[in-house]
């Protein structure tokens, strides 16, 4: 039974987007108007990206490090992933030493590496290791690999166990076992969720360069701060093209191997899979070494640590719970569910906007791109021309670019969803953007919120970034304690980040979990 | 269509490997510019040896990468064997590199310095330039934010209540000496709007934000805003200067405790007497001082940087 | 009175990969006709429906509904299409929505988006729901329900219902009974026969001429082409051997 006034799927799809009520109400008062001449500069300047090849070359170079720095971090964030993955399966240890309880302590220790934020991890190995390219590196592969862990060991734990006990009954030794009843099974998983985890990767890249840790990450930033936007639209349009290739590749991998076959087992289609993939992996692995030599990623710098500094007189107790707790944690929260929300609810309102025109679908692809792309940091700076600095702008800059993310996922699953219904809608003279309402968010509505949940997750880790816009909460204070290096705060904040995360994932978790069960 | 998945793979793989292909030779032929931004370099080989040179990121990059390229190929000239200018993009991150030994040579900040001095003991301050033994910061504000320029420090509390930006949180000019004046005239960082002030990066970002109106007002380094002016980046009509601040010591030249083991003895006073001795009046060396914005370098001493020490303490800057 | 047929085909042709897929096809339907389509697979029926429905612009030959030919260049006026029903062979009910969700769903060519957004926040115009459900003979009390909470031949039913509240003056199904145990088929089809009375017309398309009672007229397709259109009565066991038969 339904029960009155109880939302229906499509109508929740659009629920997030009443955020927009109070932004809308607040921007005629945050809007300052100084700025718009180099908004418009800045706009115009796509147009006429700088073609000096002193900056295409810069751009490219600067473009060449990112990449490396992508797929290395990505290529070991993976390996190290189905490692700890298979370390903290609980079917593993149980098929294979009948214990069970050091894959759950494995998996509560991995959920540490996971809450702290890549450019968290970035800005503390760097006090550690100094300025070296594999800081950046190992930055992504930490906290990826962490979460890449969780994945593998999430699906092979909820595959069906009664294969394996089979070939365990018929006296296979429990490794080869394992590898046979399960390995299959979970690779569509693994090469779907992987090839999520290189496009993320790309994006992470370029904005560890934001921040100084290498790559046009840095060009883009400089080139923005000092207002040269043609300079900075030569780096934009090139990580632009880029980005889409990768993410073509992955989409044609994706639909290659993890789709059925539909044109039915053939002789030719038995194996075929791992062949591609193992050829793939031979084709990269000397890809891998050459980048890591060309950017001078040398894993002997792993032995050298440098003590943190001044270690002992920092500790001043005192000062750490002077902090502003309460507030920051707010702000931080507050910037989370704004954020958010925008970009949940964002992504169906305007798909449904521009459902009667179909360029508007295509301006609208290639403005969620250029989100996907800006990392948000830079977004800020840019809102900040017409904006003033605050709260809003930074759940702006985070939506933005997390809109982006969403938007690509909700207009993927919207093409794939049956048609049926909404055509059976248009027929019988139903508009577009009610066909479209009633026809297609039904089905998606929970699969679509259930992943908005797991956004939201990421979102209140990448908070941190956007700490320079001012009054954000606890990244504008761990930024201010690093350039103290005042390491007691620093620790501080970021034990409080991390337990933040933790308790944002478990509530996340559930919602997804609940969202997914049937109504 | 069996028989295009085939070459629908040969495609995908070929692409690929092109991509990384040509991001990989795009990395090795360019690389030096990447090595220079991120590499390391391993205990140089006395064969080999290599100055590293760097410098705080406080403006324009294609001002500093022209700016140290010229300087780097004068010391050079002068000391006999390789100076390499290595870009940082973070304050913090030229502090980190001085300590972990990845750069031999720094210009940094006064605050910036004496952090780089207390992480690494053993430094030592060689030169500044002549403006550094009193440099001023300038309070600049946007022309419609109704702030009016002031004659004395106690006329800054008009930005109580006002939207303000430093430049980086570790700059002297950009935010350390300005906040100290703040709190001469009874503003706490509390008292801004927003409850927080913003940190724009750089000098150059500012001014733009001042200018845009996204800030009131701002602090700047005086010498930038004097160079902004003279190359018309500023429109005056909407950004103007509401105060200068009294005198302070600043920018200076660090040097690693253990150059002189490294390059042979004598090394760092000779860095010390190369850099001094630039002069206007010669050709090449005088668009050097140009862009430093200096009539000459002058041999610079820790102890001057002691009040600088000490504010930095006070406002938690320096622990 | 609006005297024009229903629905007016002239000289319909629809191309396709080796023939065309309707080739020079005629045909009327007059108000308060029931006419069944037959035909083998293959033989165009589907692509007719689709033709009759507006959803296919036909590459030559003239589409009349009720006398108006599209008013826009490729595209139905939304009126139009309001007048013209589907009852779709795989039901296309939105899974996730009520019963009576569902059944409101065939008024959004009328109904704005405030009405639109209320029905999906609370139920809207019950007693035109409960009608319409009644005159498939099912509980109103069923409104509540999701619809994945009903049979299979609730579900048809309720899909019935939903083309009834569009209120279509031109009632088209494609294969409605393919699906169905004998029963339920028999069922459905003299709901949807008693449905179509003046000013409505129905065209229905079947693959089993034993369930051809009902109906006025019958038109047989072969290959795209029109071979049979007249009353059941007429319709000789050659004629039908001949529609279904294997080669060209």
């Amino acid at each position: 039974m339904i029960s009155p006034l109880r939302p229906a799927p499509p109508l929740l799809l659009l629920l997030p987007a009443m955020a927009l009520v109070p932004v809308l109400v607040a921007l005629p008062f945050l809007v300052h108007g100084g700025g718009w001449d180099l908004i418009a500069q800045f706009l115009l300047a796509a147009l006429h990206p700088s073609l000096d090849p002193l900056v295409l070359g810069s751009a490219l170079s600067g473009l060449g490090v990112t990449v490396a720095i992508a797929l290395l971090g990505w290529a070991l964030s993976l390996a190290l992933g189905l490692g700890a993955g298979l370390l903290s399966s609980r079917t593993l240890w149980a098929t294979a030493w009948g214990l069970r309880w050091p894959a759950e302590l494995i998996r509560r220790l991995l959920a540490l590496p996971r809450s702290i934020h890549e450019l968290l991890w970035g800005l503390l190995l760097l006090q550690l290791l100094g300025l070296q390219p594999a800081v950046a590196v190992l930055a992504i592969a930490l906290p990826f690999g962490a979460l890449v862990a969780r994945v593998v060991a999430d699906q092979l734990d909820a595959l069906p166990g009664a294969r394996l006990e089979a070939l365990r009954a018929a006296g296979a030794p429990a490794g080869p076992a394992l590898l046979t009843a399960l390995g299959p099974a979970l690779l569509p998983g693994v090469i779907s969720y992987g090839g999520y985890r290189l496009e993320c990767a790309l994006r992470s890249a370029t904005l560890l360069g934001v921040f100084g840790l290498g790559g046009l990450g840095t060009d883009l930033r400089l080139t923005l701060q000092s207002l040269q936007f043609n300079e900075l639209w030569s780096g934009l349009w090139l990580l632009l093209a880029t980005m889409l290739v990768l993410e073509g590749l992955v989409r044609l991998l994706r639909r290659r191997w993890c789709l059925p076959n539909r044109f039915g087992a053939g002789a030719s289609g038995v194996g075929r899979r791992g062949r591609e993939i193992a050829f793939l992996i031979l084709l990269l692995l000397p890809l891998l070494l050459l980048q890591a030599r060309a950017i001078g990623v040398d894993p002997m710098v792993l032995l050298h640590w440098n003590p943190l500094p001044n270690w002992g007189t920092s500790l001043r107790p005192a000062e750490v719970l002077a902090l502003p707790w309460a507030s920051l944690v707010g702000q931080t929260l507050g910037l989370t569910l704004l954020a958010a929300a925008l970009a949940v609810g964002l992504a169906p309102l305007l798909l449904l906007l521009v459902a009667p025109w179909p360029w508007g679908r295509v301006l609208l692809q290639l403005v969620w791109a250029l989100g996907r792309l800006w990392p948000p940091p830079l977004t800020a700076l840019l809102l900040l021309f017409a904006l003033k600095p605050g709260l809003v702008t930074a759940a702006l800059a985070l939506g933005f670019h997390n809109l982006g993310i969403l938007g690509r996922l909700l207009l993927e699953a919207a093409e794939a969803a049956p048609e049926g219904a909404e055509q059976a809608l248009a027929v019988a003279g139903t508009g577009p953007r009610l066909a479209l309402l009633h026809g297609r968010y039904s089905a998606l509505a929970r699969s679509y919120l259930a992943y908005g949940a797991y956004r939201s997750d990421v979102i209140l880790r990448e908070t941190v970034v956007v700490g320079l816009v001012g009054a954000a909460g606890l990244g504008t204070a761990l930024l201010e304690a690093l350039s103290s290096f005042a390491w007691d705060q620093l620790l501080a904040l970021m034990a409080v980040y991390a337990l933040l995360t933790l308790v944002g994932e478990d509530l996340s978790d559930r919602a997804r979990r609940r969202l997914l069960r049937c109504p | 269509m069996r028989i295009r998945q085939p070459r629908a793979l040969a495609c995908a793989s070929l692409s690929l490997v092109f991509t990384a292909a040509a991001a990989t030779t795009v990395c090795g032929g360019l690389i030096s510019r990447a090595q220079a931004q991120v590499k390391a370099v391993n205990p140089t080989p006395a064969t080999n040896r290599v100055l590293r040179i760097g410098a705080i990121p406080d403006q324009k990059p294609e001002k500093l990468n022209r700016l140290y390229g010229l300087l780097s190929n004068e010391l050079s000239r002068q000391l006999g064997f390789k100076v390499r200018y290595v870009p940082v993009t973070d304050y913090a991150a030229a502090v980190t590199a001085f300590r972990t030994g990845d750069l031999d040579l720094v210009w940094f900040g006064g605050l910036t310095g004496v952090q780089a001095r207390l992480q690494k003991p053993g430094a030592r301050v060689l030169a500044q330039r002549d403006i550094d033994v009193q440099f001023h910061s300038v309070f600049i504000a946007n022309a419609r934010s109704g702030l009016k320029p002031v004659l004395n420090v106690k006329g800054l509390s008009q930005l109580k209540g006002k939207r303000f930006t430093f430049g980086s949180e570790s700059s002297t000019s950009g935010r350390l000496m300005p906040q100290v004046f703040l709190a001469k005239a009874g503003v706490k960082l509390t008292d801004f709007s927003g409850g927080a002030p913003g940190f724009s990066g750089s000098h150059d970002a500012t001014i733009a934000l001042v200018q845009s109106g996204a800030y009131d007002a701002g602090a700047v380094n005086e010498q930038v805003w004097k160079s902004s002016l003279h190359d018309r980046k500023v429109d005056r009509s909407k950004v103007i200067a509401i105060w200068r601040t009294p005198g302070y010591p600043d920018y200076h030249w660090i040097a690693q405790g253990d150059l002189d083991t490294r390059f042979g003895k004598g090394t760092t006073d000779r860095i010390t007497a190369a850099l001094v001795s630039l002069r206007r009046t010669n050709p090449s060396q005088a668009p050097i001082l140009e862009l430093f914005g200096a009539q000459q370098f002058v041999p610079a001493k820790a102890d001057q940087y002691a009040t600088i020490e000490k504010v930095g303490r006070e406002i938690g800057k320096i622990r | 009175m609006n005297l024009s047929p229903v629905l007016e085909l002239t000289g319909i042709q629809v191309p396709g990969r080796q023939q065309p897929r309707l080739c020079d096809v005629s045909l009327r339907l007059e108000a308060g006709e029931r006419v069944a389509l037959l035909g083998a697979s293959g033989a165009g029926k589907s692509t007719l429906l689709a033709v009759a429905n507006g959803l296919l612009v036909p590459e030559f030959g003239r589409v009349l509904w009720e006398g108006q030919p599209r008013s826009r260049s490729r595209r139905l006026s939304r009126r139009q299409q309001a007048r013209i029903g589907t009852l779709w062979q795989d039901l296309r009910l939105i899974e996730e929505l009520s019963v009576q969700q569902n059944l409101n769903a065939a008024r959004l060519a009328v109904w704005g988006w405030p009405r639109a957004l209320l029905n999906l926040l609370v139920p809207v115009e019950t007693a035109a729901c409960a009608a319409a459900l009644e005159r498939v003979e099912l509980e109103p009390a069923l409104l509540g329900q999701p619809v994945t909470a009903l049979s299979g031949g609730q579900r048809q039913r309720v899909a019935l219902a939903r083309l009834l509240r569009q209120e279509p003056l031109l009632l088209l199904a494609d294969e409605p009974l393919a699906s169905l145990d004998p029963r339920l088929a028999t069922e459905l089809l003299e709901l949807l026969l008693r449905q179509a009375e003046a000013p409505r017309a129905l065209l229905l398309s079947l693959h089993r001429p034993d369930l051809l009672a009902g109906f006025d007229r019958v038109i047989g397709l072969r290959q795209g082409r029109l071979l049979f259109d007249g009353p059941v009565a007429d319709l000789q066991a050659d004629t039908l051997a001949q529609l279904y038969a294997e080669g060209p």
